[in-house]
């Protein structure tokens, strides 16, 4: 349901009665996006994390108001290029766990050279797109 | 009292956002078909690349060092909406005042200003991912100079606050400071002061104010005023012509009607126009912003548009036809907006125009129907010439070979993440 603008309530200020009937078509892009003015769109290149979901050209929404939690998807800088990695640990000792088990966890804020950009809230997968092989 | 939000370096900031291996190297940005670098990163600027340096007479070992990217509005306009967001949502008196500055009025915010400061640079910085900085002050005019302060400061984050006009930094500051260093003392009347003996910041503030009034004009004796520490200047007062042309009012009662708004933008483009052809200007970017009252709606989109001129300019028609189809990116049904502004970017001597090869406009054409326009403006008044209703349409095009992706605007231009 939209807000009520105050244009729109009656002259006492109190909204109509009637406005408690009228339902709005649910707004997918608002359920998706609840900070507008903190939250970018990113595409998925390669199929590196399929196995958690994310494929590529899959759709990443990215809120950097959030705030990372353990387990958490995040976009990080690791050596100036953008990457999706999974964190993990707390306070002073985080990591960013990649996608192949045998390379190392990279710890978060050690260096300028790996820190956060945003933490993904959601992904759009299109079921239509065959996934490119890797 | 009042705080100026400045974005250190924004287009260059904007372009790391996306890009952040560009961090820490020098990063230019060209404007006005790729002709002049009108942004630079701190380490460009350690390089001694100059302001508006055209870009063929950047030495050939320098240009090898420097990563230079066409100016992307689509980009920086989006980012540069986010922001003002952000900080609305803190402070409910924002002014916007050009692509890259805001003004937020904080007479009546209770709590410690300093904390203020910080919390608006770390929100802009954590939701926005830019960095800005901010001088809060009894006045516009020394918000402005304390902006200015802050940022010379090595301490993070970047807030300086004076709580009245007699700070010791600011008395320090403004013997020494050159009267251009403040806002609405342009290069013509800085001449004229300094042949009354009014050479620092200082002189202005201690002269007499009738004296300056009639000598100069109230705007003059105003600026005194406001370095004294009495605030008496509204935002559209305190142009930088060499920077930025700001024409914003507001209205006489909210208005919704998208019919009633195009037409205030028309008048608001035609002060816009006449500005800079006064100043011997052209502008290459045109950004359009509607406010809503702060204590009433809140709009969910952007509150401003930005857009690139075909080529820098000072035609009013051409800055009234990227402003209207601007504004359908702005204007939202069932809003009453009661602030309409024009802002003009990226503003460059008028004698050095480049009219593009492929624009197919005769451009002394256009100065000489501009010429006319104004004259017939002068000498009939204001109401003799007007705009018309013009389609709002059209496509802007203009050469920007290294224009980075339209990251925020564009689906097909995303920005890409890799796992690894």
């Amino acid at each position: 349901m939209r807000e009520i603008s105050p244009q729109r309530r009656g002259a006492s200020g109190f909204p109509s009665p009637a406005d408690d009937y009228l339902e709005a078509p649910l707004d997918l892009h608002r359920h998706l996006v609840p900070h507008p003015a903190s939250t970018f769109f990113m595409q998925v290149e390669g199929n590196d994390q399929a196995q958690a979901g994310f494929h590529d050209g899959d759709l990443l929404v990215v809120d950097r108001s959030l705030t990372a939690q353990p387990g958490h998807w995040v976009i990080a800088i690791i050596e100036g290029t953008l990457c999706l990695q999974r964190l993990e640990g707390t306070g002073r000792h985080q990591w960013l766990c990649p996608a192949d088990p045998r390379r190392p966890r990279l710890p978060l804020e050690a260096d300028r050279d790996c820190r956060l950009w945003g933490v993904v809230s959601h992904v759009v997968h299109d079921f239509r797109h065959p996934i490119r092989e890797t | 009292m009042f705080a100026l939000v400045d974005c250190n370096n924004f287009y260059v900031a904007c372009e790391r956002l996306f890009a952040p291996h560009l961090e820490g190297l020098p990063v230019g940005v060209m404007s006005n078909n790729d002709g002049c670098v009108v942004a630079r990163s701190e380490e460009c600027k350690a390089l001694g690349i100059p302001m508006g340096i055209p870009t063929h007479k950047i030495a050939p070992n320098l240009r090898r060092q420097i990563t230079l990217c066409s100016s992307n509005y689509a980009l920086y306009g989006d980012l540069s909406a986010r922001v003002q967001v952000v900080l609305g949502a803190l402070v409910p008196g924002l002014d916007p005042y050009s692509i890259d500055e805001c003004f937020l009025d904080l007479r009546g915010m209770p709590g410690d200003l300093e904390a203020l400061g910080r919390e608006l640079v770390m929100s802009v910085a954590r939701e926005v991912g830019l960095p800005v900085s901010v001088g809060i002050a009894p006045t516009r005019t020394l918000a402005k100079l304390a902006n200015r302060h802050a940022k010379r400061q090595p301490i993070q984050p970047q807030v300086c606050v004076w709580h009245g006009a007699k700070a010791p930094e600011l008395e320090a500051l403004l013997r020494t400071l050159p009267l251009a260093g403040i806002w609405g003392i342009g290069e013509r009347l800085q001449a004229r002061l300094a042949g009354q003996g009014i050479v620092t910041a200082i002189a202005l503030r201690d002269a007499p104010q009738d004296w300056l009034q009639q000598r100069f004009s109230v705007v003059v004796a105003r600026t005194s005023q406001e370095l004294r520490g009495t605030s008496c200047l509204p935002s559209q007062e305190l142009d930088t012509p060499r920077r930025s042309i700001l024409c914003s009012r507001s209205f006489g009662k909210p208005l919704g009607d998208l019919r009633q708004i195009r037409a205030a933008l028309r008048h608001r483009c035609q002060r816009a126009g006449e500005k800079l052809r006064r100043n011997d200007l052209q502008a290459t970017a045109l950004g359009v912003f509607l406010r809503t009252s702060p204590f009433r709606d809140t709009p969910q989109g952007p509150s401003s548009a930005w857009g690139e001129l075909p080529f820098a300019s000072a035609d009013t028609l051409l800055l009234n036809r990227l402003a209207q189809a601007l504004v359908t990116r702005v204007w939202q049904p069932g809003m009453a907006y009661h602030k309409l502004g024009v802002m003009l970017g990226d503003l460059s001597p008028r004698r050095h125009s480049q009219p593009s090869l492929f624009d197919g406009s005769d451009s002394s054409r256009q100065e000489r129907l501009m010429a006319t326009w104004d004259s017939i403006r002068q000498r009939f008044g204001h109401e003799a010439l007007t705009l018309g209703v013009q389609a709002a349409h059209a496509e802007w095009q203009m050469q920007s070979q290294r224009r980075s992706p339209r990251y925020t605007t564009r689906w097909q231009e995303l920005p890409r993440v890799v796992s690894r």
